[in-house]
């Protein structure tokens, strides 16, 4: 009776934690973030601030969903990077021909463009799964080699030298709209994250990446086929940055070999860490990881306004980024205790 | 060079059936090196020449000397993402003492010391970040070493403001790149000393032992009571210190601090590493395999630049390389269970 | 048990003939033969590694077999996966859970099967169907919370609704009563008896002679991956099965050991585990005899040990060591000061399996002058010192240059025995010694530990197989649910008393 006791108090208190863990510190963190900012900066809640920085928090978002994706399964996804660079020359070198094949002939244009970037990265992501489903090779090998290669196709295609050519209206009606007062990759990144949600919750697919990256022996004797789902999340992931690849090109309006790399790689695998995707597998909700896109963008943001050394910064995203995980890896030593 | 690795792998799963096919497993890459070589020279004569076989042995000693950094990591199951960053780190920091020290008026032989000193103790403190996060707060080492990878460069670039760092006294150069012993050019030099230390390390210490047990079965060497956390640590220690080792002797290469010298040096130690036969999973690879690796991407960029195949093909050849060559070695694996 | 109305006699459910399968150094199946009729509950009996577990991995299509037949319902089966298992009804109940942790019960129960229109989840009519699973088979069981919440015997429940989830017409269960209560066991009867009266057919593995009675019908024992005979439950004896399962008679298994207690090495003084699986336990051991320590899988005994030897947190208590208080323990700590444990799972705690014999022999060793000096390994004298040990050992074949994965179980034991031969030791402890080695071995291990004792060290031994402690140990204690339940000497050991301390509790309470 009294250890019954003793045991209920803790055991309600780590609940509450790990709850927090789980949801609450990453909001409050941005909530004080902001409103730190605001008071600091006036600069901050301007209009063109809010809209830069929303912009820039969507592509990552983007990326970074596809990335927890993987890692959630147990994987590791290095090429993300390089595929939004790959993507974008594709994208635009693809309208450029097609254009001269076809003058004027927008829709077919815009199709053909949009069509071959996100077919790169369909195949990108076929030969990720493919060597890691099939082959058995690891998957931060198999990554890191894509990644290499990718980049290397990237910039034969051009030289790396920017790649003009594309419609007007695909710059000026797509890339640089706003609808509702909000740029285009907003309303993109907000339809991946709530489609990537509903996958996660509510569809086959998302169940048994859970399954697959929480317990592989369990799932294969329950019969869920592994490679297929496998080979799935690497698509999904290559596919997303394929995306935005495509976005960038038509914001910026020229397709680069420079867009992405080994930059938007890492931010992309610390805002899913940061957003709690373990990298045991099995745990991270997408919601999360686009709140802490968020953040990490608000963050950098943030460093600016204050004109913090710009080649400082990343101290802070590493420094950020450890203490993150090991919170989480202390509080998990604690829950299994009790 | 095979010599070493097969010592290193004697200890693999095998009965004595396979052997002969072990062999041949074994033989696959060092053949392979040959067969590139050769397959160069048939476009180029130049790739045989004494002139270019030192220059690949020069080349080749750099990334040599990282990709031992790496293995000795990976064997514990690890590896180090901020490699790269730590080697840019030691390079500004190396050449910003250096540079004080001339600056203030001291004598050459403290000039040195002071860059030594300094850019041993920042590759120092970054393994002791690294082993530190990694086992004692149970931080994955891909998490970690990204932290520390951010971490390092933003202090390379900030000590450096992104510049060069000049004042590099001349004989630093000529010690650490000039100079020769017997002949042999200070890197290969440094490399081969190094290498034959690590592997007598790795083969005849308790330290090195407890590296390929902790690799094989971390639980496993914690139940029998082996020390598996300030191993790790000492091994992120050992990782960083032979990074800085090989940051001084390329800031001696090019004769400034380079706030961008590491650059994409993390992923290209690991794919040495691991094309040599280092295993991700850990336990299995040694100096033979990090050595062997790194020759292999040398000998293969060495002669694509040779026969003029274009810098981008070779990335793509680069990546398709370290697919294949992991691939291999897990079919290698196989048949040798 | 009536089962008579068999609908089809000469048409077995499951009709496996000659089915053989191989790992790595070990013959797992050597041609076994395996009938199960519907309605029938067919016990496989035999020792631990006499290939039951493979067996009923191959009937659930996890392993396929190297060769033999397989006939499930009249039709012939080749090329099984789980999920054609599954689907035409055969659902086994494993002991290693086929859970995923991070999911909740309902998302496990569905794992593999989930209700879906075009790929979407049907979250709220797979909730309904587990919940009134759940509530007719009368389990105790929240379909909302996450499998690493649960204990482990509300995981064994979710385990057993898992697999009765859908059409079952073959039920294989794995020892499924090891971490159940007597009330839950109760209920878990009968459930089967209710299934038995639906024609299904049902696969048992148990070697609880008392479970075996109530419900077996038939009784197919395997020894050392064979089929050695297929009885009838009703005409056989219990000494029959014993005898068929360790090929020789019982007694003649454990060797007699001359006990001669001393003094007391090993003294635990109100011990509390952080995870709580032990809790205000006292025990002690002496030099000269073995204490064993007896109790249903999760009991905490394991954990009892591992905290002694420092790999299990403690949060209150006191361990002394020959008299002197041990203050955090941890497993160097305790090799030094004599304390040797035995892992009961010795690929994932007790050996590097890719290296070799020699490392593996000597690794807790590495700390002495005579394996290595200022920290560099005496190769020549570990070669010949571990060759020495491994040839006492009687190790077959005797090169200590293979890896250790090579090894069968017996031999992996032998290599971990060997650790205790290569430093003065006082203290053993042997969690589960004989899992997975065949008879022969376990002959040996038990050997091993009389010349231990004889020699005047203390052994402490914990194992779930009651002969085994009941033979072995001097005193025994019983553990349940984190405390000592009993400590039993002399004429009071055996295994009545031993069950009967096991659920003293239960019933009572099922009697208030």
């Amino acid at each position: 009776m009294s250890t019954a006791l003793i045991t209920a108090g803790p055991q309600n208190s780590i609940g509450l934690r790990s709850i927090a863990g789980r949801i609450g510190l990453l909001p409050a963190l941005l909530v004080l973030l902001v409103a730190g900012m605001s008071a600091v900066d006036p600069q901050f809640y301007g209009i063109i601030n809010i809209l830069n920085i929303l912009r820039n928090a969507s592509l990552l978002a983007i990326v970074a969903s596809g990335q927890a994706l993987v890692i959630v399964a147990g994987g590791f996804d290095l090429s993300v990077g390089a595929v939004v660079a790959l993507a974008s020359v594709v994208t635009a070198k693809t309208m450029a021909t097609t254009a001269a094949a076809f003058p004027g002939n927008t829709a077919l244009i815009i199709a053909s463009g949009v069509a071959a970037g996100l077919g790169c990265g369909i195949v990108v992501g076929l030969v990720n799964g493919f060597c890691v489903a099939k082959l058995k090779v690891s998957g931060f090998v198999v990554t890191l080699g894509t990644m290499s290669a990718t980049a290397g196709v990237g910039l034969m295609i051009t030289n790396g030298i920017p790649v003009y050519g594309m419609p007007d209206i695909f710059v000026k009606g797509f890339g640089r709209a706003q609808a509702f007062g909000l740029p285009t990759a907003v309303h993109v990144a907000l339809i991946v994250i709530l489609v990537m949600v509903f996958a996660q919750r509510r569809t086959l697919f998302g169940r048994y990446v859970y399954a697959i990256g929480g317990n592989v022996d369990a799932a294969v004797v329950s019969g869920v086929s592994i490679q297929r789902h496998i080979v799935g999340t690497y698509v999904v992931s290559s596919v997303l940055a394929a995306l935005v690849g495509i976005l960038l090109t038509a914001q910026v309006g020229s397709g680069q070999a420079s867009f992405g790399g080994d930059r938007m790689m890492l931010q992309s695998i610390a805002a899913a860490v940061i957003g709690g995707v373990s990298l045991r597998g099995g745990v991270g909700r997408v919601e999360i990881v686009a709140i802490s896109a968020l953040f990490l963008t608000i963050l950098g943001n943030a460093l600016n306004l204050l004109h913090v050394d710009s080649r400082l910064q990343p101290v802070f995203l590493g420094v950020i980024m450890v203490a993150a995980v090991a919170l989480d890896e202390l509080s998990r030593r604690r829950n299994a205790r009790v | 060079m095979s010599d070493l690795e097969l010592s290193v792998m004697a200890g693999d799963t095998d009965r004595a059936k396979p052997l002969l096919g072990r062999w041949l497993w074994n033989a696959v890459l060092p053949a392979a090196l040959v067969a590139l070589l050769l397959g160069f020279a048939a476009f180029d004569h130049g790739v045989l020449s004494p002139a270019n076989l030192l220059n690949i042995a020069q080349q080749t000693s750099y990334l040599a000397l990282f990709a031992m950094a790496q293995t000795v990591v990976i064997l514990t199951r690890g590896f180090d993402l901020a490699l790269g960053p730590t080697v840019s780190m030691v390079s500004v920091g190396t050449a910003l003492a250096m540079a004080g020290a001339t600056a203030t008026g001291h004598d050459t032989s403290l000039v040195l010391f002071a860059g030594l000193g300094a850019g041993f103790g920042l590759g120092i403190a970054c393994g002791l970040f690294n082993g530190v996060v990694i086992a004692l707060l149970g931080v994955n080492p891909f998490v970690a070493t990204l932290g520390s990878y951010n971490i390092a460069i933003g202090i390379a670039t900030t000590l450096s403001s992104g510049r060069p760092v000049q004042g590099v006294p001349k004989l630093f150069s000529q010690i650490f790149y000039g100079g020769s012993i017997f002949g042999v050019p200070a890197a290969i030099a440094i490399t081969v000393a190094i290498g034959i230390a690590l592997h007598l390390v790795l083969s005849r210490t308790v330290f090195g032992r407890s590296l390929y047990i902790i690799g094989t079965n971390p639980r496993a060497a914690a139940v029998a009571g082996l020390p598996v956390k300030r191993i790790l640590v000492a091994t992120y220690v050992l990782c960083s210190a032979l990074a800085a080792l090989g940051a001084i002797m390329m800031t001696a290469r090019t004769g400034s601090g380079e706030p961008n010298l590491g650059g994409a040096l993390s992923l290209q130690a690991i794919a040495g590493a691991v094309v040599g036969g280092t295993s991700l999973a850990g336990g299995r690879g040694g100096v033979g395999t990090a050595v062997l690796g790194a020759l292999f991407i040398t000998i293969l960029s060495n002669g694509m630049n040779l026969t003029r195949i274009d810098g981008y093909v070779q990335m793509v050849v680069l990546g398709a390389i370290v697919i294949v060559g992991v691939l291999l070695d897990r079919l290698r694996m196989e048949r040798s269970q | 048990m009536d089962v008579d109305v068999d609908p089809r006699p000469d048409k077995p459910l499951l009709q496996l003939r000659g089915i053989s399968k191989h790992f790595t150094g070990v013959r797992a199946l050597n041609r076994v033969d395996l009938d199960v009729r519907a309605g029938e509950l067919h016990v496989l009996f035999g020792e631990n590694g006499a290939g039951k577990s493979t067996l009923i991995n191959v009937v659930s299509g996890t392993f396929p077999p190297d060769e033999g037949t397989f006939h499930f319902d009249g039709e012939e089966i080749s090329h099984l996966t789980p999920q054609r298992a599954r689907a035409i009804g055969i659902s086994p109940v494993f002991q290693e859970f086929s859970l995923v942790p991070s999911l909740t019960v309902e998302e496990n129960l569905f794992l593999g099967r989930e209700i879906t229109s075009s790929g979407v989840l049907r979250a709220r009519q797979m909730r309904k169907r587990a919940q009134a699973l759940i509530d007719e088979l009368g389990f105790d069981l929240d379909p909302s919370r996450r499998v690493d919440d649960l204990s482990r015997a509300h995981q064994q429940m979710a385990e057993i609704a898992k697999a009765l989830l859908g059409k079952v017409r073959l039920l294989i269960l794995d020892e499924p009563t090891a971490s159940l209560t007597e009330r839950e066991t109760g209920r878990l009867f009968e459930l089967i008896a209710r299934l038995k009266s639906q024609n299904v057919g049902l696969i048992y593995v148990s070697h609880r002679m008392r479970e075996i009675r109530a419900l077996a019908d038939r009784v197919t024992v395997l020894r050392d991956g064979r089929h050695i005979r297929t009885l009838d439950a009703a005409t056989s004896t219990d000494g029959e099965l014993v005898e068929l399962m360790t090929g020789r008679k019982i007694d003649l298994l454990f060797p007699t050991i001359a006990h001669k207690p001393d003094k007391v090495m090993v003294d635990v003084e109100n011990l509390t585990l952080a995870d709580g699986s032990v809790r205000d336990v006292n025990l002690y051991a002496r030099t000269g005899e073995i204490t064993g320590i007896a109790g249903l899988v999760g009991c905490g005994k394991s954990e009892l040990i591992r905290a002694i030897y420092g790999i299990e947190p403690a949060t209150s208590g006191v361990i002394r060591i020959d008299g002197a208080p041990y203050e955090f323990p941890a497993p160097r700590r305790s090799l030094k000061r004599g304390i040797a444990y035995f892992p009961a799972n010795r690929i994932a705690e007790g050996l590097a399996l890719s290296r070799p014999i020699r490392e593996n022999a000597s690794m807790t060793v590495l700390d002495l002058p005579a394996f290595a000096r200022f920290g560099v390994l005496r190769q020549a004298a570990e070669r010949a010192r571990i060759a020495d040990i491994m040839a006492q050992l009687q190790l077959r074949p005797p090169n200590i240059e293979r890896a250790a994965g090579a090894l069968s179980g017996g031999n992996r034991q032998k290599v971990m025995l060997g650790r205790a031969l290569t430093r003065e030791l006082t203290v053993f402890l042997f969690d589960e010694p004989s899992v997975g080695i065949d008879v022969g071995a376990k002959l040996e291990v038990y050997e091993f530990m009389k010349r231990l004792v004889e020699a005047g060290a203390a052994v402490i031994v914990v194992s779930s197989e009651l002969p085994e402690v009941l033979a072995l140990s001097n005193r025994l204690y019983v553990m349940h649910h984190g405390r000592i339940a009993a400590e039993l000497t002399g004429a009071e050991k055996t295994e009545q008393n031993v069950l009967s301390s096991f659920f003293r509790d239960h019933l009572t309470a099922e009697v208030a």
